[in-house]
Formats: structure tokens, sequence, C-alpha cells
């Protein structure tokens, strides 16, 4: 069975100010290895979400990124501290929630449109309203007639654009995304970075992105989480205060050079600054 | 030769060849024919049985059938069973192992005794035969399913048997198929076994009755019969596989 993470309606904010989606507080995971010792993955780790925010969570890797994200979406159980995803009444199999891959993990059985559809089968049979709605979403990743293709006829930036799609059937509030770009050529990458910002615009998701690459964290978040070294922990949170709609001109802004050093600094410490 | 003709033109001609060597060396050397019998003699000994060559083929065939479909049916839900559910895989998976590891044809004559001479007894015997690679074919494919796939289904709130039947089963395809194609000649051997032991009729029949009369051209010409048989049911499973599910055919890159 899922593991849901605690829900509780998050207090309502005051008329205006920016509602609270997710709040972490002091969440942390602690695995119990092989060899019997505890190994904390993710440690008092405290962060709210604003609904409508990209968020993006960078770290090196073994950090705890991905764990963060596998709370929120159900998949580990917080072993200390809450989460609390509010807002919206929680439907079957928690669909306020979707995750989108590194790898697009399209299944290769199905088409691309019964791929698409794929999470309203997991909970109930299909009707015409969710085909028409899953077309819609697959024209608007640009893939309206490749709906009746299988998986494997697709190049690899199509199967990612497939599973976001896939992501957004169920309508769900949250987008968890680990890596999705990661997987991906640089030019592809490029182009799926500002989709992905056409998409916010259009569908007003809050998106939870873990990456590798400080560059697109910048480039796509209200704010970017760095994590420290395991024990993963929040180490410093950084709004990003650049203008939108962003473009490819953005990394040419003169702040963009100023939050990629302090995001590396905090990664790396200041005396790696040269290498970076 | 472009290479798919060669592909087709080069095991006949070996074949052909090993045939013209076997009777060449049969008729020069003078062997005796219930030594081994040279294919001629053989198909001589086929031409023997006439039309009942098929009807008992047709008899065995029926038996290699449903005790092969009931081998699927034994077989893949014990491979669900066993690998999605640690207590029932460490309660029954010994206890399966077990009973694969009993030599099929030193039970079957129990087996007569216990269920009598009639078809239901020879079903057993093919299905006990057969249903192992199936059963762990479809364990090792529902065990191969990829982490990320399950994540989705969860995520999307499937429960477990909605994953089994939309996840597992499906990946699981391609390793069935494969646990199926051993499973069909398999099915084959046991039907002979079974026929051995208990039957009038049937290619397993034929090839007891007639070595005890020392008709060996007659008997060999039953065996490779059977030989056909087998051949032709692996075809089919590969030809089912690729009709039904070409699309596990292929190595997917994006999985």
């Amino acid at each position: 069975m899922a593991m849901v993470p605690h829900l509780r309606p998050v207090d309502p904010a005051p008329s205006g100010a920016p509602q609270t989606l997710i709040e972490l507080a002091h969440a942390g995971v602690t695995f119990r290895t092989r060899t019997g010792e505890d190994l904390t993955a993710v440690e008092d780790f405290n962060l709210r979400i604003q609904d409508g925010e990209i968020v993006s969570l960078v770290g090196p890797s073994g950090c705890g990124k991905s764990t963060v994200l596998r709370m929120l979406a159900g998949l580990q159980e917080p072993t200390n501290g809450d989460i609390w995803i509010g807002g919206g009444k929680r439907r079957r199999g928690f669909s306020e929630v979707a995750i989108v891959f590194q790898r697009p993990t399209l299944l290769p059985w199905l088409s691309v449109l019964k791929n698409v559809l794929y999470p309203v089968r997991a909970l109930r049979r299909t009707t015409a309203a969710d085909r028409a709605r899953a077309q819609e979403l697959l024209e608007m990743v640009g893939l309206g007639d490749m709906g009746g293709r299988m998986p494997h006829e697709l190049s690899g930036g199509m199967q990612q654009r497939a599973s976001i799609a896939r992501s957004l059937i169920l309508d769900p509030k949250i987008l968890l995304m680990d890596e999705p770009f990661g997987a991906l050529d640089a030019l592809t990458r490029e182009d799926m970075q500002l989709d992905l910002l056409d998409i916010h615009a259009s569908t007003g998701k809050t998106i939870l992105l873990v990456t590798h690459s400080i560059n697109e964290a910048v480039l796509l978040s209200d704010r970017v989480a760095v994590m420290s070294a395991r024990p993963g922990r929040l180490q410093e949170l950084i709004d990003i205060d650049i203008p939108t709609p962003r473009t490819h001109e953005t990394s040419a802004h003169p702040a963009f050079h100023d939050y990629t050093r302090r995001i590396r600094d905090n990664i790396f410490g200041p005396n790696a600054r040269s290498h970076a | 030769m472009s290479p798919a003709a060669r592909k087709i033109v080069l095991p006949i001609l070996a074949f052909a060849l090993f045939i013209g060597l076997w009777e060449l060396i049969s008729v020069s050397l003078e062997i005796p024919v219930y030594l081994l019998p040279s294919p001629s003699a053989i198909w001589e000994g086929g031409a023997k049985l006439g039309t009942s060559l098929f009807t008992n083929t047709a008899v065995t065939l029926k038996t290699i059938l449903l005790g092969f479909a009931l081998s699927c049916a034994v077989g893949i839900p014990l491979g669900v069973l066993v690998s999605v559910n640690r207590l029932t895989s460490e309660a029954i998976y010994p206890l399966i192992v077990f009973l694969n590891a009993i030599p099929i044809i030193s039970i079957a004559p129990i087996l007569v005794v216990i269920f009598g001479t009639d078809e239901t007894t020879r079903l057993i015997i093919v299905t006990l035969t057969a249903f192992f690679p199936i059963m762990v074919a479809t364990a090792t494919g529902i065990m191969d399913t990829p982490q990320e796939m399950l994540d989705l289904s969860r995520v999307a709130g499937a429960g477990p048997l909605t994953e089994i039947l939309t996840i597992r089963l499906p990946h699981a395809v391609p390793f069935i198929f494969g646990g199926l194609r051993i499973g069909v000649t398999v099915a084959v051997i046991g039907a002979v076994v079974a026929e051995f032991v208990n039957a009038n009729r049937g290619l397993g029949y034929l090839v007891t009755s007639s070595t005890a009369q020392f008709a060996i051209p007659t008997a060999m010409a039953c065996v490779v019969m059977l030989a056909v048989v087998s051949v032709i049911l692996y075809e089919a499973v590969n030809w089912t596989h690729r009709l039904l599910f070409g699309w596990s055919l292929r190595n997917d890159p994006g999985k």
C-alpha cells in the first residue's frame, strides 16, 4: 500500500497573503541499514512552500534531495517530524501530488495516450472525458499527434514530455520532479526547461524540482533550497528575485551569476569559488 | 546469397546432408534395422501406420495442449503468489521446489494407481512436469519490475491488485513467454511419460508397443512425429508472443 503523509489543512493565511501548500516540519528519515546501523538521510528538515511556487532543491549528491521528494510523494514515511499538505479535498490515491522521474518511465506495453491515462486507470475505468483531457495535455506538451504511438517510437525528450503530461492527468496541485531533465541532451534540456515554465504559467501548479544543475535551479525557481551533505538538512533558502517570464536571455541577467555563485559557495564553501 | 535466404537455405542443406549421411552409413555398413533404422526405413515404418499415425498424434496433441493450458493456469498465478508476498513465498516456495524435485517418471506409475487410467492422470502428469518453468519465469518477471514503475502506480494510488494487473504482470510478459517456451517442450515430454505408463492410444503408447514388438522403425517414426509436434508448438508460442505482445520483443530505451 502507498504510504501517505499526514494530511491536515494548513491554517488559513491572512487574506491576500500567499497560501502555504506544503509544510515540512522537522521532517527526518532514518534508515536501518543491513548491518543494523542507523543511517540518517534527512534530518530536521523545515520548509514551507506556497501555492503556485516553483522551488528547487539542490545539494551535493546523496544529500537526501530525492528522499524529501519521496516523502512528499507518499513513497517514504518520515521517521521524524510532520509533513502537511493543505488545501483541496483529499482524493483516493493522494492525487494532489504527482511525480515526474528522471527517466520517463513510460509503460512500454501502452500507447502514449494510454500512458498519459495510466494514473486514471490505476484508480478507475477511464471515460471519454479522461481521454479528451489526455489528448489536451499531449497537445500542451507538443505531442498532439503522438497519442497512438508506442513509447519506443518517441525520442527521449518526447518521452519525458509524455511523462509530464501523465503527471498532470489527475490535475494535481503539486508536481514533484526528480531531476526531470537530467537524462536529456543539453539542447533538449534547455528547450524543456522553458516549456516547463510555460506549463507552470498556464496551469499554476506548485512545483518542487530536484536538480543537479545550479543554473537550472536559478533559471526556473522562485526559491532555491540548498541542502547540506548527509545528514541532509536545509542549509539556506534563497529567493531568486529575477523578473518573470524567464527566457534563454535570463542567464544574462546581472543577478543570475550572483545567485549561481551564492549557491555554489553554499554547497562547496567560498574558497572553492575559483573552481566553480 | 542474401542473409535472409541463407538463414533458410543453410539449415535445410545441413539437415538434408545429415539425413543423407545417415542413410548412406546405414546402408553401406548394413546396420541391422533394430539397432539403427535408416531414414527410409523410418519413413516406411511410419507409412505402415497409415492414418493411425495422425489419429494418435491428435490424441497426444490434445493431452499436451490441455496439460499445457493447465500448467499455465497453475504456474502463472503461483508465480505471482510466490513473488509479490514474502509470507506466501516463504510458506509455499519450498513445497513447490520439493514437488518439482520429484522425478516425474518415478511418480507417474503411482499417480496412475491413485487417479486411475484415464486422461485425468495424464493431464496431472503433464501439469506437474510443465508448471514449474512457467512459475519460475513468472516470479522472475514479477520481481524484475523496475522500482520507478511501482512508484508510479503507488503515487497514482493503485492498490496491490491493480499494481499486479497493470504493472507487474505486463512487465513480466517477456519473462513468462520464456517460461512458456520451456514449458511447452517439457509438456511434450510429460505427455509421452504419461502415455508410457498409462495409455492405449497416443504416440507415447505407440513407441512402447512398437518397441515391444521390435518394430523399431515404427517406434522411430513416432519419435520423429513427437519432435515435429514439439518444434511446431515451440514456434506457436513464439508466434503468439510476436502477435499479441510485440512490444515486449524490443529493448525499450525509455524504461
